[in-house]
């Protein structure tokens, strides 16, 4: 009897002692989710998602996005702009180590920067900010100068730049280099261990000099599939992951589940692009006719499960240029219907419109995957049919859709895009930058609006700007280049453990100090 | 036997040339440029031509389509598969982590599925139309009529959400409970495809009138299974040797589903990024592995039967 109290007492203990370790572990580890692995953490030539969360953690920025997009110091104490906003001279802070102990420099900046702009390096994501160097030189230990041919108003961005380190990475093949798997941390965390295809994990960068971070660990996971992630998201197995419509609605329906929705705006809209130049989409007044017929209320409401409000032109709410008194085109299919008459576009016999030998029949290309772009196009299939136009879907592997849209080979087609926060729109709307040369996929042409655009490249303050960006965004608004769906809502679900999560139009991760903040409560404390 | 051999030997090398022309043409017409497609899954701020410019030097993908083919097919002689188009990495050592997780998971799938697929093929077969003939048909057509994907799902929900007995995340470092989801989807699909052979070869085999000559000669049941094993062993040959390429690239949709970082994954990257590189030395692996599984199907062949075995170089018979 007493032999087996023994026991009893024994393996009582041993219970509680794994309970206690399971939870000092489960405490101090975050689990993230990745849709995909990392193909490099090369922070120059990373170009995906799942390579800019985990390098988040990784590395600082010379500046930093805050939440509100306002560029805040990071490395760099200040960057101080030349009158003729030529030169940008970077003062580092004092303090900053690299993971292995070598102080981050001047050198590495440079390093960096010529890394960034030589034809060699495929910096896909960073290379255009720049355009335009003449020259970068360390002025001193901790000052670095860097010298651009002309002014331009967006390029205090390009110091949203993470560091290479120049002892690594000087006078080596950067797209080889062993570095890029094996990063040099600057940043609150390192790269612990990567086990290809299935986890990464970030542990404490004790050479970090800013603020400790909470968690001990962040434990990236490879899942590809969503409704698994989404099952360990529900079960605490992970913390956070981007979820559908149908899975928020299910986050917020249960309150037994580990986790809960969290939902807000990002920069970003959905579109329905027209190629400007085809003969039945030439006029702003089709274009405006168009969007007329389209009910985006509805949309956003039923598909969109209210998660969505109709855009009103290319800048969102969340970027300072964004003008509430431009109203999106109001659902009004008789004002549309008179519209397409003044164009030209009257019924014919088979209950299309036509005009001289032009019959309003075209073909809108659907990139395959996303159930929700697809169901859009057919309500608004329904809505253009019930006012004689004839638009038939063709939905295309993403890659071949890309290709053809890139290439402006297309009469319509729907599309998402997420902007970073440079407001500069001469990169979708400028003319010289209609495909196949650059993003005017449409092939938008207006000389005003080029003008405007123009004059804003090198427009510093910011009140002026505003004045010149409220003009381009009416001559956008009236000319309609594309309809401008929706700017739609982003859907987290998070568990309800997670404390300190901040948001920014951004997301939730590329910002400071986004995921660094993050500590594991018990669960109890509102997001 | 030597002649057979080396003629089976010269198709084959000929069709997997054949065969890998064929991939690298089908990628190169299907549109889509690599250099685009890694700058949209950038987001935000568009690549300059710059920039696209120097992937695409970077990667060749400037140069004449014919060049890059037989720039690319003299590296592969000299076994440089070339670099990845997505992380610049030696598709060599891509390849090399990624095929022994998928050679693990189908390997134990297979395993799994001849284990089960032929007691129950010849179960069958002995019985026609019997209660076990019956009942195991109904559950193999039915699991070979379920795609893998939903199979798989089912059983995650099952066995992982409900009942809480297996991992989420399959991990063969969690020992035999780690791996036992994805293998039991691979090798659910495959033993219904296989029992339902094995049942057809035996049968074929019992039906036969030297069989029937056998048993009035007093041959035992068992003897006749025997012996009708024998006789279907060139099909089931055959049967191996098409089950074969499936080790490298035969489980797409179940790495993605478990998240397990194999081939399957790599080519369902590889061929949506336009990734030329890793999707011909995916495709050269299972070529290779198509060559000598089927060399050593139609060897084991003309080993049982030795009609096939004689015929000339050219194919002529004597």
């Amino acid at each position: 009897m007493t032999a087996r109290r023994t026991l009893g007492a024994l393996l009582l203990v041993v219970a509680l002692a794994a309970c206690g370790q399971k939870g000092k572990h489960a405490e101090s580890v975050i689990h993230r989710r990745l849709e995909g692995e990392p193909k490099t953490l090369n922070a120059l030539l990373a170009t995906t998602d799942p390579e800019n969360v985990v390098l988040a953690l990784l590395e600082r920025n010379l500046l930093e996005y805050d939440e509100k997009l306002d560029l805040v110091p990071g490395l760099a104490e200040t960057v101080e702009v030349s009158s003729d906003h030529r030169t940008y001279t970077v003062r580092l802070r004092p303090d900053l180590r690299w993971e292995d102990g070598r102080p981050v420099t001047s050198a590495d900046v440079v390093c960096t920067i010529r890394t960034l702009v030589d034809p060699k390096t495929p910096a896909l994501s960073r290379k255009s900010y720049w355009d335009g160097l003449e020259r970068v030189d360390a002025v001193d230990e901790r000052t670095a100068r860097a010298v651009f041919r002309e002014p331009y108003a967006g390029r205090i961005q390009a110091f949203n730049l993470p560091l290479l380190p120049a002892a690594a990475y000087q006078g080596t093949d950067v797209n080889t280099n062993p570095r890029n798997r094996a990063p040099l941390a600057n940043g609150p965390y390192r790269l612990g261990r990567w086990e290809a295809g299935r986890t990464l994990e970030l542990v404490r960068n004790t050479q970090y000099s800013g603020e400790r971070p909470g968690p001990e660990m962040i434990l990236f996971r490879v899942v590809p599939e969503n409704s698994a992630a989404f099952q360990a998201l529900l079960s605490g197995e992970l913390h956070e992951m981007r979820v559908t419509y149908e899975q928020k609605t299910r986050l917020e329906a249960d309150a037994s589940v580990a986790a809960r929705p969290l939902i807000f705006d990002e920069l970003g809209y959905t579109y329905l692009a027209w190629k400007n130049d085809h003969p039945l989409f030439a006029s702003p007044k089709v274009r405006r006719a168009l969007t007329m017929l389209i009910d985006r209320e509805a949309i956003a409401r039923t598909l969109y499960g209210g998660l969505a409000r109709p855009a009103s032109g290319p800048i969102p709410p969340g970027l300072w240029p964004y003008d509430p008194s431009v109203a999106p085109w109001p659902h009004d299919p008789k004002q549309a219907a008179a519209l397409l008459d003044e164009a030209g576009f009257r019924p014919g016999p088979d209950g299309v419109r036509r005009r001289g030998s032009d019959r309003f029949a075209f073909t809108l290309l659907l990139g395959a995957g996303s159930d929700l772009q697809r169901q859009i196009t057919e309500v608004v299939q329904q809505s253009f049919r019930a006012a004689g136009i004839d638009m038939a879907i063709r939905p295309m592997e993403w890659a071949a859709f890309a290709s053809k849209v890139d290439a402006g080979d297309f009469e319509a087609a729907i599309l998402a895009i997420s902007l970073d926060p440079n407001p500069d729109l001469a990169v979708y709307w400028h003319s010289s930058q209609r495909a196949p040369n650059g993003w005017n996929t449409s092939g938008y042409r207006n000389p005003k609006a080029d003008a405007l655009m123009d004059r804003l490249r090198t427009t510093f303050g910011r009140d002026e700007a505003r004045g010149l960006y409220a003009e381009l965004l009416r001559i956008l608004h009236e000319d309609e280049p594309v309809t401008f769906l929706h700017n739609v809502r982003s859907r987290w679900g998070l568990s309800k453990r997670l404390e300190e999560v901040r948001t920014s139009p951004i997301g939730l991760f590329l910002f400071w100090p986004g995921g660094s903040a993050w500590r594991l409560g018990t669960g109890t404390a509102p997001l | 036997m030597l002649a057979y051999a080396l003629r089976r030997l010269l198709s084959a090398l000929a069709t997997l040339l054949g065969v890998l022309t064929l991939v690298f043409l089908l990628l190169s017409a299907t549109p889509g440029d690599p250099a685009v497609l890694a700058a949209r899954s950038s987001g935000g701020r568009p690549a300059s031509p710059e920039a696209l410019a120097a992937f695409r030097r970077l990667h060749g993908l400037d140069r004449p389509l014919p060049v890059q083919y037989v720039t690319w097919a003299a590296r592969a002689l000299r076994l440089d598969l070339g670099r990845s188009f997505q992380d610049g990495r030696e598709v060599r050592e891509r390849l090399a982590a990624a095929l022994p997780a998928t050679l693990y998971l189908n390997g134990c799938a297979l395993l799994l599925a001849m284990l089960a697929a032929v007691p129950c093929g010849i179960s069958a077969a002995r019985r026609p139309g019997g209660r076990f003939d019956r009942v195991s048909g109904a559950v193999f057509d039915l699991l070979f009529a379920t795609p893998s994907f939903v199979l798989g799902l089912l059983l995650l929900l099952v066995f992982s959400v409900k009942l809480r007995v297996t991992p989420l995340f399959s991990d063969p470092a969690l020992g035999p409970l780690g791996v036992v989801l994805p293998v039991a989807t691979l090798g659910l699909g495959a033993v219904a495809l296989m029992s339902r052979f094995v049942r057809a070869s035996v049968r074929t085999a019992l039906d036969d009138p030297a069989a029937l000559a056998a048993r009035a000669r007093g041959e035992s049941g068992g003897a006749a299974v025997r012996r009708a094993l024998r006789r279907s062993a060139g099909a089931f040959s055959a049967l191996a040797a098409v089950l074969v390429p499936s080790l490298v690239t035969g489980s797409v949709l179940v790495e993605r589903l478990f998240s397990w970082p194999g081939a399957g994954r790599l080519l369902a990257d590889g061929v949506f990024a336009r990734d030329v590189p890793v999707v011909l030395g995916l495709t050269l692996v299972a070529g290779c592995a198509v060559v000598v599984a089927s060399l050593a199907g139609d060897l084991v062949s003309a080993w049982l039967d030795p009609r096939l075995r004689d015929v000339g170089l050219l194919g002529e018979r004597p």
